[in-house]
This record gives C-alpha cells, structure tokens and sequence, in this order.
C-alpha cells in the first residue's frame, strides 16, 4: 500500500507542478509558439526542423533579437503527432500571447493550427508540409517547402527532358503526400506530352509489393519511368521487389527519398533520381549552415529539415522588418510580399503566389554507393504547374 | 447489524444514484479545479478531457458490459466527425473545399443541436449493420472483428474523396471551444452509461460477459445482450466523435484511426474496464499525468534550478502509468465495482423502503422430463448412446454412474449444450431438441453445472435477479422473486457481495438459487453436494426437498454422493458406459447385480470388494450402497 501512495503521490505531484508551471515570458520579445512532434509519425521531419530552427534563433538571439533589436522568446510544445493536443497546444499558446505560430511538418495539424489562429490572424507557418492545400485556410498560413505541385512539376520536367514517354504512378491514398505527389507528376507530365500509362495503389505500411511489381512487368507497353512518392519502409520494400524481379526501370521519387536510410540501401537504389529542397554545394551558405550547425552541436544535419526550420527561423525575422511592427496581421501581410528573399537552402517567393513559397526544387540521383549527385536546380514552370 | 434484505433493493437503487452523482462530481470538481486555478489553460485542458470522458464513457457501455475490448469505436467517432462537419459547414466553404460533394449532403448548414439526432442516428445505423456480425463473437475474435470495422470505415473514408476529402485535411468544421456543452454532453453519458448498466440489458449483458453459457441456460440471448451494448455504444460513441471533430476543426481519417482508439483503450483499462468510474477515472488520470508531464518536458525552472528540455517524457510516463497499474492494480484504478457508497455503507442504511419478497409460486403442474434414444459420439467415442429417461415434477428423480457414464453429457443434450446425434427429448410435450439454446429455459428447464458457473463479477442479488429479469419478471417482481431465493437459500447476508468473494459452500447455493428463481419446471442439478462437507449436503438436501415440496419442481439429481441420492430420489437412473442399464426405487438399484457390477468390477461382489479392498479404479465405489458413503 505505501508503494501505491508513494506513486499516487509522485504522480498527482508531477500533474500539478506540472500544470502549474507555465513560462514567464518577457514582454518586450517576440514569441513564438512551436508545436513540435518529438514522437509519431511526424517525429521524423519535427526533430530535424526544430532543431534547425532553435538553432537559428540562438544565432538571431545571439545578435540582439530580430534585426538587432527584438530578442525572440519560443514556446515549444510536443504535438505526440497528435491532432488533438496539437488543438490544445497552440489554443495555450495563444493563451500565453504567442505573435506567431510554427506548426508541425504535416496538413492536419497545420490546417487545425491554422483555423484556430484565424481569428487573429496570427501568422502560422509549416516546418515542411508540402500539401500545396494547407494554405487555404486563410491568408495568415503559409508553407515553407516546396510544394508537392513544385516537385512534381520540375521532376516531371527533368523526366521528360530525358526523353521519357510514358509514366507509371504508384500511389497511396493513405496521405496526401503519397497520393498528391505523383498525380501532380502526371499532370505536369501529361502537360508536356508524356502519358501515365497506368496507375497502382498501395497502402501505408504495405508489407509486399510483388502484386504491383507484376502488373508494372506485364505492362504492354513497357512504362519508362515509375513514379512514387512512397516514403520508408514502404519504399524500401517496393524498390528491392521490383529489382528482384528484374525490371530496371527508371524510379524517380520525392523528396522523402533524401534520407540517408534510402541512400544505403545499396545497389537496388542505384540510378533512383529524386526531388530535394536544397543541395550543400561546396561554398554555398548551405554547406556554411552545415559547418556551423555540425561545430555548434556536434550533430551533421542529414536533411533538408534542418536548414529549412533555420529558414523559417530567418523568413520570420525578414517578415518582422518588412512589416515594421510585431503586429500579427502586418506580419503575415509583409511575409505574403516577399520576394526573392533569401534563404540558406534556396531564395524563395511569396508573392504572387497563395503562399506556399516559391523555391528551386533539386534533383538528385542516388549512387550505388550511397552517395547523392547534383542534377539539377530548377524553379517550377507556372505553365505546367498543377493546381493544388 | 446489517441492514435488512427486504431493504436491500431500495438501498441498492440510492447506492447506485449515490454512486452517479459521485461519478458526476468527480469530472464537475476536475474540470471546476482546473478553470479556477489554470484559468484558460485550465478550461483548455479541460476541453479534451470532456470530449475524452464522453468517447471512453462510451467505449465503456460495450467494452465494460460485455468484456470484449473494441478497436472499432473509431469508425463511429469517423463517421459521426464527418457527417456533422458535412451537415454544419458553411455552404460557401462547402463549395470550395468539396466541389464535388453529393447534392443530398450540400448546402444544410444545420445547427450543432440539429444535427445531433441526425449523427445518433447515423451512429445507430453503422452499429446496427456491424452488430449483427460483431454480437455473433466474443473474446479475441469479437475483438479482431471490431478492428475490421474500423480499418473498413477507414478505408471507406479514405477512398470517398468527393465526400471526405479523401486522406487530405477536412477543414472549415464550427469549432466548439466552450467548456460547458462539452462537460454537458460527458455528463449526460455518464448518466446514460449508468442508467444501461443497471438496466435488465445492461445486467444481463454482463451476466453474458461472466459467463455466456450459464447466462444462455437461464434464457438470455448473448447475441442480443452484446447487440443492444453495441449499438448504444456505437451510437454515443458516433455522438462523441462529432463532439471531437467540432473540438479540432480540422481532421482526416487518420485522426480517429489506430492511435485514437489505443490510446481511449489505454484510458478505460487503466481507469478500469468494468465501471463507468473506472472510464471517467482513466481518462482524468491519464489527461491530468500527460498534461503535466507535456509542461516539465519543455523545460522549466524549479527553486531556481533550470531542468534541461527532454521530449519524449509524456508518451514515457503514460507507458510507464500503464505498467504499473497493471502490475498493482490488474482491474484498473477503480476496479470492477463503481466509485462511491456501496448499498451496504451505513450511509444507507436508513434508506430504501421495503421490497416484499415475492410469495412462493403455485405448484406446477405435472409434467414430465422425457428423454429417448439419445445418443452423441466425440471423435467416435460414444459418450451417451441410445440413453432414456423420464423425471416427472414434483419429484426428485436421481441420476447415478460411475465417472464417465455419460451423466453429464446427457444433462448437456437435455439443455441443448450439445447437439444430439439420435433421439428425441421433451419437457411437457415441448421437444427440447428443436429449441436454441436459450430457449430452454422458457420451457421450464433449468440447469446448474458440473463445474460451478456464476457471475463471478455479478453480486449475490444480481446473480439472482438477472436470473428473474432472465425469466420475464419486471423489476420490481424480479426483486421480489431475488428476496425470496436468498432468504430461501440463507444467502442474503452476503446479498450484495461479489459472488466470485464467496466461500464454495455459498457459492453452490447460489447457483442453486439462481436457478431456482426462474420458477422452473424441472432442475438438472449436476452435482451439486460435490465438495461439501456433511452438515453442508444435509443442509442442501433440506433445502431441496422444500423446493419440491412447496413449489412442485421436478429434479433430475447427478451426485456422486449416493447418500445423498438415496435421501433425496423417488426413482434413480443407473448409467455406465454412455447407457442406461437400470432405473427402479432406490431400494432396486441397490439390489441390481448390473448396477453393483458398474461400480465394483464384472464377477465379484460388494462383500468381495469390501474385503480385499481391491477397486482398480479410484474412481469407483469398492462399497456403493452398503455404507452409503460419500465417495470423494
């Protein structure tokens, strides 16, 4: 019995101090409220983008504030990836008078974020939701990635600069991102004259792919190209299915393909081309991000999530200035007009567009021995690029 | 001194609206703790636990009642999100985010109070086409089937793009922020839930989930019980998601998917499964331990001393919650029985006006209990072959044989246990054979088992009572009818006990009384002295001879103790090897060669035996009649 005291004790403890300790935050700072997944499925692209983000911050901090002037102050809070507590996160947030909302790396949240931050106006911006949908909520949401649509559409342009005709599509209807990346492909694809000769559907998680590998073998005529946006283990699991049995068709993914996980699968990845935000080349302030985030923290970022939250750590300060005043609404007003500014992993552009940010889209190619080769660096062609 | 039995209804009726309010207070004082000392973060947390209260009250009315832990209340929180969101939303936003929505979901714009009974019924509706297949199974296999529905509804939602928006983020639904109707609706499930689980459905749904077979012999329905929780589960649970989807705003079918539903599971099984307080507990538990711990993992500043931010700690701390109460408390936090007065606290005592025990019932009729030819093979081995009875009420007829005659299985043929190969069986000319399972009981035959079956979670009284509701006694008559048989069988100081507490003796007893109290034509007592001492049996065997003699009852009697029988039977039926070999007086059997020749051994005699004490089986009596010695 003691031991149960002692644990309903240390348990109610825990949920009062808990409860009870909300941070004092200064009043002549900039806050910022940051859901951050620490854990789920969103874990994964959260991590890298906080902490590239945070980082930032410390080095904007480190300068006196936004522009010298404005130290800023986070409130950062784990989602769990879960829809719900992020609802209640970000209402608390808004609570305690955060000026700006960075939502987790995904639609649902962002879009749920983003409703309740519309009374306000209180900007909201994505770590690396690419659903070009995500930002119709209201014109304080914006995306920081390139969009899925951008990525289909400048793949869909290399694709067919390599003289490919015909496509096929291997989606997932369990995700936006699975199901909106290749069919913004075959759009563009179509709008350059290719044909999607045919389409497969696969689930999140699927464990065989050997059904879908056979219809693509079977397949009268032969298709040049496949295309996915599947993302681990599932493409893993399809890509090693398809070369063992014996189809060496060109694979070309999204960015989801640029983690190290993909990389060292080895020869069945060889000659996989896919989409990235960003490329280090040598000398670029890309590769600078790279030293300093390695020589500060001890950690290489493997990812276009790092220095895309050190992105979105900087498009803030941009908007801030332009804006003149910390004033929501001003805020997101200044932000949808800029252009051209400039970010560590590409420029990017919100004018003009319904503020998912114009930015080069990469294309790269994985080696064989796990390496990654620049390909291209292009922006998306407004003629061929897909509505959202 | 205890309160008397005849108060114990009316006292069980202010124990369980006690225990109501109590139930009730608990979430009004968290939620009213919560705004007074947080302010809004307070109301905010208190927001999703509401809407957390009223899903996991929910999952409770089917998984607590019945036993059988649902994956599938997703699917209802899904379906119930969607079409109130579809029917709520703004016409103009409609347009835009679903250009291609049927033209009978377009344009409503309902209010949140319209659209209830719209969501209930569609709830119903989904609960209603799932149960029929879902109510059909029970343990594991109910459980898997209820994922199914959930990964169907998924699917379903998924692919009806023009609807749902397919996987993408359905948004633009009214958002409800206020606390009150939230903590309105949690409140009023936790009366529904209550209210179900006191009511004959609810009492016989949980006789089914203690155990569906002696539930089904005493004439209850397990696929109906489990229908009906299903389909008020389903139907609150669609309400619920409503509820959810009106609280986010913004979702997608994967919001109500695995994660959703496993992390309601945690709730309820760590609150406790069984009680509607165990729900409510689990969910504010669980909430206020997250929510906490979501706040020190950030990283805050304690006596001056800064602790470092360490993410991850919530989902830790809930895995480790839930360690440990499975560890200390397998039941959950609450347990099986609900929090607050029980109706034997003092509290009480006062209360609760008199319930008259139901008169002893009129002598039956006679009728008579007739079995011929029966015969049921296992893998070819024939366990009862071409076996035939008659037991008349009004009497006590005896049942004997060695261990394996078949005494057993035939008591199982009579009640439909088991399906028979051969022959025919009937009980005042209605045929047993042709009749489900459950129906037997309506035919006035009722049974105890060889191994005893209660409600082990039930109390004494609910034991009895769902026996009486089981016979188609209203509730006040069923009371009536429950006072009677525990006085009858002495059983009423431990009335409102759980009967799995009681010793065995008591315990007998009550599944005698149980059976009793449908007011049956014939009892099949399948050993009912067996593990009794001497003072018990004899006890036992006045009581049942009352039985039959003030109400006419007939019983058929399978005991080992041949003393016992002896006293008790006006006829006895010998079986050995799955046949009958002899039926007579008493006095018959003992003198029948074949009948000694069972028990002892072909060729020898009762002396013979007696004297070399040479019984090759243990299981057979060296001196079946001459001592008339209970044989262990």
């Amino acid at each position: 019995m003691k031991l149960k005291h002692c644990l309903l004790a240390a348990t109610s403890t825990v949920a009062l101090v808990g409860a009870a300790s909300t941070p004092a935050l200064a009043e002549d700072s900039y806050i910022i409220g940051v859901m951050s997944a620490q854990s789920g499925y969103l874990a994964p692209y959260d991590g890298p983008a906080y902490a590239g983000f945070q980082f930032c911050i410390d080095e904007i901090n480190a300068a006196g504030g936004l522009n010298g002037t404005l130290p800023v102050e986070l409130i950062v809070e784990d989602t769990r990836s879960d829809i719900a507590v992020g609802v209640q996160v970000v209402q608390e947030m808004l609570d305690q008078g955060a000026q700006f909302i960075v939502s987790s790396a995904d639609a649902d949240p962002t879009i749920a974020a983003a409703q309740i931050t519309l009374p306000d106006g209180v900007p909201t911006m994505t770590f690396a939701g690419t659903a070009p949908v995500l930002t119709q909520v209201g014109e304080h949401v914006f995306g920081s990635y390139p969009a899925d649509n951008q990525q289909g559409a400048v793949l869909a342009t290399y694709a067919r600069d390599q003289g490919f005709e015909k496509v096929w599509l291997m989606k997932s209807p369990d995700s936006a991102y699975t199901l909106g990346g290749p069919e913004y492909f075959g759009t563009a694809f179509e709008s350059l004259g290719g044909e999607v000769l045919g389409t497969s559907l696969y689930s999140l998680n699927q464990p065989d792919f050997s059904a879908i590998v056979t219809t693509i073998a079977a397949a009268d005529p032969a298709p040049d190209v496949i295309v996915t946006w599947a993302w681990e283990p599932d493409f893993p699991a399809f890509i090693r299915a398809l070369r063992g049995a014996g189809v060496d068709t060109q694979v070309m993914g999204g960015d989801v393909l640029d983690t190290p996980t993909v990389r060292g699968l080895g020869e069945v990845v060889d000659g996989v081309v896919h989409t990235s935000g960003g490329f280090p080349d040598e000398g670029s302030q890309y590769a600078d991000f790279i030293a300093r985030f390695e020589a500060a923290t001890g950690t290489t970022p493997d990812n276009n999530y790092y220095v895309n939250g050190c992105d979105i750590a900087y498009m803030i300060e941009t908007a801030v200035e332009a804006a003149g005043s910390t004033d929501p609404r001003a805020v997101a007003a200044a932000m949808a007009e800029i252009e051209n500014g400039d970010g560590i992993m590409s420029d990017y552009t919100f004018k003009g567009t319904d503020r998912m940010p114009l930015r080069d889209v990469v294309v790269a190619r994985i080696t064989g021995g796990g390496e990654k080769e620049f390909i291209l660096r292009a922006a998306a062609n407004p003629d061929i690029l897909p509505d959202p | 001194m205890s309160a008397p039995l005849a108060t114990l209804p009316g006292r069980l009726r202010a124990a369980n609206l006690a225990q109501t309010v109590v139930c009730l207070c608990l979430l009004g004082l968290v939620v009213g703790a919560l705004i007074l000392l947080f302010g809004r973060t307070g109301e905010r947390i208190a927001v999703l636990m509401s809407v957390n209260v009223a899903a996991v009250v929910a999952l409770g009315v089917f998984c607590g009642n019945t036993g059988i832990v649902s994956f599938g209340h997703g699917a209802f929180m899904l379906l119930g999100a969607y079409t109130s969101g579809i029917l709520t939303m703004s016409a103009s936003l409609q347009r835009s985010a679903l250009p291609n929505l049927p033209g009978f979901l377009a344009g409503h714009e309902l209010s949140l109070l319209t659209v209830t009974p719209i969501v209930a019924l569609a709830g119903l509706g989904l609960a209603a086409a799932s149960g029929s297949a879902i109510a059909r199974l029970a343990g594991a296999s109910a459980t898997i089937a209820t994922l199914g529905l959930l990964i169907i509804l998924h699917s379903l939602a998924v692919g009806a793009r023009d609807i749902t928006r397919g996987s993408q983020t359905f948004y633009g639904i009214t958002r409800i922020t206020d606390v009150l109707p939230i903590l309105a609706v949690a409140l009023a499930f936790i009366v529904i839930a209550r209210l179900y689980r006191e009511s004959r459905w609810g009492l016989m749904a949980r006789a089914v989930r203690d155990d569906a077979a002696a539930a089904e012999a005493l004439g209850i329905n397990p696929r109906r019980t489990r229908f009906i929780a299903w389909c008020l589960s389903g139907t609150m649970a669609a309400l619920a998601g409503a509820l959810y989807g009106h609280m986010l705003g913004a979702y997608s079918p994967a919001s109500f998917y695995l994660s959703l539903v496993f992390a309601q599971v945690a709730m309820l099984i760590v609150g406790g499964m069984t009680s509607v307080s165990g729900a409510v507990t689990g969910v504010i538990t669980v909430s206020l331990l997250q929510d906490g711990v979501r706040r020190l993992e950030g990283g805050i500043t304690v006596l001056g001393v800064e602790l470092p931010a360490v993410f991850g700690l919530t989902t830790v701390s809930l895995g480790i919650a839930i360690l440990l109460i499975i560890w200390l408390r397998p039941a959950g936090i609450i347990g099986g029985q609900e929090l607050g007065p029980s109706p034997d606290a003092r509290l009480l005592a006062g209360l609760g006006a008199r319930t008259p025990a139901a008169p002893a019932p009129q002598t039956r009729k006679t009728a008579v209990l007739q079995a011929e030819g029966l015969s049921k093979s296992f893998a070819g081995v024939h366990a009862v072959s071409e076996a035939g009875l008659s037991a008349p009420t009004g009497t006590i007829t005896g049942l004997i044989g060695p261990n394996g005659a078949g005494k057993s299985t035939l008591v199982n043929l009579l009640t439909r246990a088991y399906d028979a190969d051969r022959g025919s069986a009937a009980f005042g000319g209605a045929d047993l054979l042709t009749t489900r399972r459950d129906g037997i009981a309506g035919l006035g035959v009722a049974r105890t088992f060889q191994n005893l079956r209660l409600f082990d979670d039930l109390t004494v009284y609910e034991n009895v009572l769902v026996s009486a509701i089981a016979a188609g006694h209203g509730g006040q008559a069923a009371a009536g009818i429950a006072l009677r048989e525990l006085a009858a069988f002495e059983l009423g100081e431990v009335a409102s006990q759980r009967a799995g507490a009681l010793p065995y003796g008591a315990r007998k007893r009550l599944e005698i009384a149980r059976a009793v109290a449908q007011d049956p034509g014939i009892i099949l007592l399948d050993e009912p002295a067996a593990g009794m001492n001497p003072a018990e049996t004899e006890d036992l065997a006045d009581r049942l001879i009352r039985v039959v003699e003030e109400r006419g009852t007939g019983m058929l009697l399978i005991d080992h103790d041949l003393r016992f029988v002896n006293r008790l039977s006006t006829r006895i039926v010998v079986m050995n090897r799955g046949a009958v070999i002899a039926e007579g007086s008493p006095d018959a059997i003992r003198a029948d060669a074949r009948v000694i020749e069972a028990y002892v051994g072909r060729g020898r005699t009762a002396a013979q035996a007696h004297e070399t004490g040479q019984s090759r089986d243990p299981n057979r009596n060296p001196e079946p009649f001459a001592g008339e010695e209970a044989v262990p």
